[in-house]
């Protein structure tokens, strides 16, 4: 009975302690303050939702060729961070009968693009080959990289072999880009 | 020269004992009737209270923006003729610099769920020189009980805050002081 009695008390004095602490305190005026944790981001927007690929020239002279416009925002860490962007052919040409990036009916068939970036980013060098299993760059930042509020533009121009043995008809892919930042 | 105590017998001092105590008696057992009048001047009166920080988070890979919601309690008086109002006023911009600025608007409210009083309406912008509203108190006014008054105590309010997430602030950690003020007449 007497350790029953030293719980109650001690169990009074926590609740009073409780009640003391959550007890909010009042006045004329009260302050509080903000915080925020900024950290890197980045996000795209692909402005070409349907690239779509005409050839020049005359007999088979030219390839079929389009270009993709997008707009990236980025927010690298300073001093550390980087960030890229990327593509991939996540859904090959169909229907069958046409151009390929996996299989494509002739060696040397490819779908291929250079890129172009505005600063912050840095577009990838020369002609690059798209792929269906792996990802190819399409720009990279630098650490402290900001693009602007908006955002800031970009674009990808395409080039897809015109081969006589492709049948006629419309063929599309899907291709999906990537932007990271650390 | 010595005096020695006088020893009065019991019947003497316990009749008397016994009539002082039924004297006594009387007294308590006895009614009657005081009439005291009480006046209390009730004046206006306001208190505000608010958590000590609040965090804005967001969502990665959109540039949404950063968002938090406050519960800013209070207990006002308002007199017949007076009315009261709850303000806020960004007293410290965020820090340190490259990050968000609440002077270039970039840090935005709205209020919701005023228990007491009418919440602020559309989206407010904070200011780091002017007070801007939260909640208008009406005439009358009173905190908890119900009735006439609140039916909480405290009252409560949201203000749901909403900072810009622009790609040019700097990676860290930023922070700024926000002050209510309430005030009744």
């Amino acid at each position: 009975m007497r350790r029953s009695g030293y719980f109650s008390l001690l169990r009074g004095c926590l609740l009073l302690g409780l009640a003391g602490a959550a007890r909010a305190q009042f006045a004329s005026t009260g302050t509080t303050t903000l915080s925020v944790t900024v950290a890197a981001d980045a996000g795209l927007q692909v402005n070409t939702a349907t690239t779509t690929m005409t050839a020049s020239g005359t007999a088979f002279s030219g390839s079929y060729t389009g270009t993709t416009s997008l707009t990236y925002k980025i927010r690298t860490t300073s001093s550390t961070g980087s960030g890229t962007i990327t593509l991939k052919v996540t859904s090959d040409f169909s229907p069958a009968g046409g151009p390929s990036v996996l299989s494509p009916p002739t060696a040397g068939d490819t779908l291929t693009y250079t890129c172009t970036l505005t600063s912050p980013g840095t577009g990838c060098s020369g002609s690059q080959t798209a792929s269906t299993t792996s990802s190819t760059s399409v720009g990279t930042f630098g650490a402290g990289a900001k693009s602007a509020s908006g955002g800031n533009t970009g674009s990808v121009a395409w080039t897809l072999t015109n081969d006589p043995s492709y049948t006629t008809g419309t063929y599309s892919a899907t291709v999906t880009f990537t932007i990271s930042a650390t | 020269m010595a005096s020695k105590a006088t020893r009065r017998p019991v019947s003497v001092w316990l009749p008397r004992l016994l009539a002082s105590a039924v004297a006594i008696g009387s007294g308590i057992a006895g009614t009657g009737t005081a009439v005291q009048t009480l006046d209390a001047t009730l004046q206006p009166i306001a208190k505000v209270s608010v958590p000590s920080s609040l965090s804005l988070t967001t969502i990665a890979g959109e540039f949404a923006a950063f968002t938090g919601s406050l519960t800013v309690s209070y207990r006002a008086r308002t007199t017949a003729s007076g009315g009261g109002t709850i303000t806020i006023e960004v007293s410290s911009d965020f820090s340190p610099s490259g990050g968000p600025s609440a002077a270039a608007a970039g840090l935005t409210y709205t209020c919701s769920g005023a228990s007491l009083g009418t919440a602020c309406t559309g989206t407010q912008t904070a200011s780091t020189t002017a007070q801007t509203p939260v909640v208008t108190l009406p005439t009358s006014a009173c905190t908890g009980g119900g009735g006439a008054c609140s039916s909480s105590d405290p009252a409560t309010v949201s203000v749901n805050f909403s900072l810009a997430n622009s790609p040019t602030y700097s990676t860290g950690s930023y922070s700024a002081q926000v002050i209510l003020r309430i005030s009744a007449t």
